[in-house]
């Protein structure tokens, strides 16, 4: 790697002046799964790396009156071992250990992850269907926003330069909603998504009620599916609804061809992909 | 910058560049060349050391991040008296042929059965999932990694 000045502050406030200071010739280090590589193969004109993950605003997990607050440098092996988000949020547990390998799981964050923005990030599906929100700490403050409005395109989300992300916030509606994710891969560790997705839905009186499709790897972002969302609110859940759901989720989809898969595929993908996660959650809401 | 780390137990230090990987720090600097650098981005596992109870691919961190903190590299499983059970029973089962993948493989061995003492093969595969065995030898690698669970657990009863 090409020398650079390392830096470590903190608190989010130095971390942002740090960056606003040096702007684009300074990046923020998380768990450094990514950025490590990129500096390793594409040596830009970067002469600071910011080290954000131990600072104590982006840690912890949190069940609070509002919900759950989970801070961006918490790792996905410390999500697979946190005792409350495998009682509430067990599909981000599961999403999580899709991740990469046991040792990039134990570097590589959550925050990180969403900020490096690749349409087939993990955690992604989960957190759409949730309808997480999410805070940033910029120059002004913080400022939250849901999700859905981070993603902006492929490696791009809607933080400035000098912005860093605090914390992902599950709404305490959203806990414990029957829910589930799936990932197809070429294999079960070190791959990439060709397909990943999550659905969640309550069922009141035998209907299914606030639905959510979450989809990663067959869009510019991950997305939801709201067309087939609304297909689905106040039905009766029969594996006939839950096929149709299945086909308009796959018009909502524009996946691309490359070498892991090609877009036909992975359209087959969505289809299988969106009838499971939601058969799935139909299974755990009725068990409730 | 000065590193500060404990590595098996014992302080270590060395001043180095920023832009230093933990991997380039204990192999060049401190002489500890049991982990090894084989892709470089995090894939293959022979990397692998653990950081604080937690294992890593050593080529993706950066020394100043493992400041202050405690490492265990390959060199730290035997003591002067004795191999540790998961290198005897490698060595019983000929659990390694080239043997390059072999630190990574008995770190993240070590990992496994220190928070899960008598894993299930999906459990073992599960953990070497970050791993790579170049020659395939993956089943005898499995057989040892539960033998030596077996062994340690009927000896610590």
């Amino acid at each position: 790697m090409r020398p650079f000045e390392y830096a470590a502050p903190a608190s989010a406030k130095e971390a942002v002046a740090l960056l606003a200071e040096y702007g684009d010739r300074a990046r923020p280090l998380a768990g450094g799964t990514d950025l490590i590589v990129d500096l390793k193969h594409a040596p830009g004109k970067l002469a600071m790396l910011v080290d954000v993950a131990s600072i104590p605003e982006f840690r912890g997990i949190e069940l609070t009156d509002e919900g759950l607050r989970i801070g961006s440098m918490v790792t996905f092996g410390e999500i697979m071992a946190s005792p409350v988000c495998n009682e509430l949020t067990p599909e981000i547990v599961s999403a999580s250990h899709t991740v990469g390998a046991v040792q990039t799981r134990n570097l590589g964050t959550i925050g990180g992850n969403l900020v490096t923005c690749v349409p087939s990030a993990d955690s992604a599906p989960s957190l759409l269907v949730l309808d997480a929100e999410v805070t940033v700490a910029g120059s002004d403050g913080n400022r939250r926003m849901p999700i859905m409005e981070f993603f902006v395109g492929p490696r791009k989300t809607c933080l400035q330069p000098h912005e860093l992300l605090v914390e992902i916030f599950i709404p305490k509606a959203s806990l414990g909603k029957p829910s589930s994710f799936r990932k197809f891969g070429l294999r079960k560790g070190q791959a990439l998504a060709l397909v990943n997705g999550a659905g969640a839905l309550y069922l009141e009186d035998g209907k299914i009620t606030q639905p959510r499709i979450g989809l990663g790897a067959v869009a510019p972002t991950p997305i939801r599916a709201p067309k087939a969302e609304a297909h689905l609110e106040g039905k009766t859940p029969t594996d006939e609804l839950l096929n149709e759901a299945a086909d308009i989720a796959v018009t909502e989809c524009k996946p691309i061809s490359d070498f892991r898969a090609s877009a036909a595929y992975r359209r087959q993908l969505v289809h299988t992909l969106t009838y499971r996660v939601l058969k799935r959650s139909v299974q755990i809401a009725s068990q409730r | 910058m000065l590193v500060q780390l404990k590595v098996n137990g014992e302080l270590r230090s060395a001043d180095v560049p920023p832009e230093t990987t933990l991997l380039k720090m204990l192999r060049e600097h401190l002489g500890l060349t049991g982990a090894k650098l084989g892709c470089d981005v995090g894939d293959c596992g022979t990397c692998t050391v653990i950081v604080d109870g937690q294992s890593v691919n050593s080529c993706l961190m950066l020394a100043a991040k493992a400041s202050g903190r405690d490492i265990t590299t390959i060199e730290g499983l035997a003591n002067s008296a004795d191999l540790h059970p998961l290198q005897k029973s490698f060595e019983e089962l000929g659990a390694l042929q080239c043997g390059f993948c072999g630190p990574g493989m008995l770190i993240s061995a070590k990992n496994l059965l220190d928070k899960n003492p008598e894993p299930t093969v999906p459990e073992i595969r599960d953990a070497l999932s970050g791993n790579l065995c170049r020659c395939t030898g993956y089943t005898k690698i499995i057989e040892a990694i539960q033998d030596a669970g077996r062994a340690m657990s009927s000896a610590g009863a």
